[in-house]
């Protein structure tokens, strides 16, 4: 645990392609067992965001802290420098990610999918690592999975053991870019009945999604964002009920049909 | 004047090949296997260079491939064999190199260093395309997983890669199986080099040479069985239904399957 309180604090992050400046100075503060759902339309910057987090972009100014540690960067005379690979993939351990396209290793099978991070970068005996991977994937209700190649699953299955691959590393949080983006509508449920029932066992979670209904029953803060800020937050009752600014009522008014 | 084709000569060859025949056909299997071995493993090294972040490594990988398959393998071959002799007036290549286990002729080993070389600079092209075929968001996985990039390559993109990598790479090794008559140029006796000596003292060209095509179709043949094999291992967890070893050879043979039909 931090010592400010946070599991990840963001601070005046700002990030650009280029020329283009796809965060304008974004901050976020997340406490423990928070449930924090960031919205927005395609292009406000939500998933550079996260990926920040995960040190998978660099950012070119502000700073991010998971659990009090300085992410993808150390400071030297009070200057930001790019951490060592090693100590930036110690870190990324530390950290669930789940992809809006899975991701899943198609030359593994489930299990080897969930244990591979375990045993290669944590070193966990084998036969230990096979067991928790098991119960991680009876806990995604992939149990009699567990020996088929990700091209044998569907995209819901595949999100599913994707999770569980993520927590097979007992990350202190966990990002979750766009998670159901990819699937099929009929087979979003499976994995958002997942990921609420990690939000109730007090998994501290950001998870970039359009699913207000997700939102609703899952969140407990609402982050919009818009053209690299993020310009509201509150409660998802406030988002349902009475969003202030005029851009988030536009985009809830297309989103919520 | 078309003299006689003397059938018993092939006969002889290609059914009761001889002790110094069997050695020749043995020198080429390994002289091509180890150059093929070797060109993987520098292809592998100058693929993982031209991704480094040290710019020196990127361009060195890159003169690499430009000089060696810029060149003909025969001019590899001389400079590596006689090079160091005529420019500096040392001996690179010893008259005999040992290894401890075996030993090698000098020639031969000079050999196996040029098609090496040679064929590294191809594989590097091959090995880069395998990895580039490889979708991103697989090292991103890795690597947020908490994999450092050396590991997320080994465990995660090299081994996707590898199912890209074989098909060209099986027909690279094709190649070298018969590239490999070039060392006869430098007194290495390997099959060709076989058939070149049998003819000059019989002036039967004809026949050696039919017989050693012969031996270097067995040879190639036997290849395209080994690789269907190895292609089918690396994609099991793809394709359910997997090839009978009869229904290997039919496909190695399918060029001439193909021939038969469009002649009818």
């Amino acid at each position: 645990m931090s010592s400010n309180g946070f599991v990840m604090s963001a601070h005046e992050v700002r990030k650009r392609f280029g020329r283009l400046e796809v965060l304008k100075g974004v901050s976020l503060e997340v406490k423990r067992g928070e449930v924090v759902c960031v919205i927005g339309p395609s292009g406000s910057g939500k998933t550079t965001f996260i990926r920040c987090i995960h040190h998978l972009e660099k950012i070119d100014g502000g700073r991010i802290e998971v659990n009090g540690h300085l992410i993808g960067y150390r400071e030297q005379n009070g200057k930001l420098i790019e951490d060592s690979e090693r100590s930036i993939a110690r870190q990324r351990a530390e950290i669930g990610m789940v992809f809006q396209r899975f991701n899943l290793f198609p030359h593994k099978t489930a299990l080897e999918n969930v244990i591979e991070a375990p045993v290669q970068v944590r070193g966990v005996p084998k036969r230990q690592a096979i067991q928790q991977a098991e119960e991680l994937l009876r806990r995604v209700g992939l149990a009699d999975k567990r020996d088929v190649y990700p091209g044998k699953l569907s995209g819901g299955q595949q999100q599913r053991v994707a999770i569980a691959r993520a927590l097979a590393m007992r990350p202190a949080l966990m990002l979750f870019d766009e998670p159901t983006s990819a699937l099929d509508p009929e087979v979003i449920g499976e994995v958002l009945d997942v990921m609420k029932e990690l939000a109730l066992e007090g998994m501290t979670m950001i998870v970039v999604t359009h699913e207000m209904g997700f939102a609703r029953e899952a969140a407990d803060r609402v982050v919009m964002m818009d053209d690299g800020r993020i310009i509201e937050e509150g409660t998802p009752e406030h988002f349902f009920r009475e969003p202030r600014e005029e851009r988030t009522k536009q985009f809830l008014s297309k989103i919520l049909v | 004047m078309l003299a006689a084709f003397e059938w018993h000569i092939l006969w002889q060859r290609i059914f009761h090949p001889d002790h110094v025949f069997v050695l020749a056909l043995w020198r080429t299997i390994y002289i091509s296997v180890a150059a093929q071995v070797f060109g993987v493993l520098l292809g592998l090294i100058a693929a993982l260079m031209r991704m480094s972040k040290i710019w020196p490594l990127r361009v060195l990988s890159g003169l690499y491939v430009l000089v060696f398959r810029g060149t003909p393998v025969i001019v590899q071959i001389f400079f590596v064999y006689f090079g160091a002799n005529l420019l500096f007036g040392f001996n690179l290549i010893p008259r005999t190199a040992n290894f401890g286990l075996f030993q090698l002729d000098g020639a031969a080993f000079a050999g196996i260093v040029a098609l090496s070389i040679n064929e590294g600079a191809y594989m590097r092209e091959i090995i880069r395309a395998g990895i580039d075929a490889i979708d991103r968001g697989q090292m991103e996985a890795a690597r947020s997983l908490g994999m450092h990039y050396r590991l997320a390559m080994r465990r995660i993109v090299l081994p996707q890669a590898a199912r890209v990598i074989v098909p060209p790479l099986g027909n690279e090794f094709n190649n070298m199986l018969k590239t490999s008559s070039l060392i006869f140029f430098i007194g290495v006796t390997e099959l060709f080099g076989d058939a070149e000596i049998r003819y000059s003292t019989t002036f039967k060209p004809v026949e050696y040479f039919t017989a050693v095509a012969f031996w270097y179709l067995v040879l190639t043949t036997i290849w395209s069985v080994i690789q269907a094999q190895i292609e089918r291992k690396l994609s099991v967890s793809e394709r359910g239904e997997e090839p009978s070893f009869r229904e290997r050879v039919f496909q190695a043979w399918a060029p001439v399957a193909a021939w038969g039909r469009g002649a009818r």
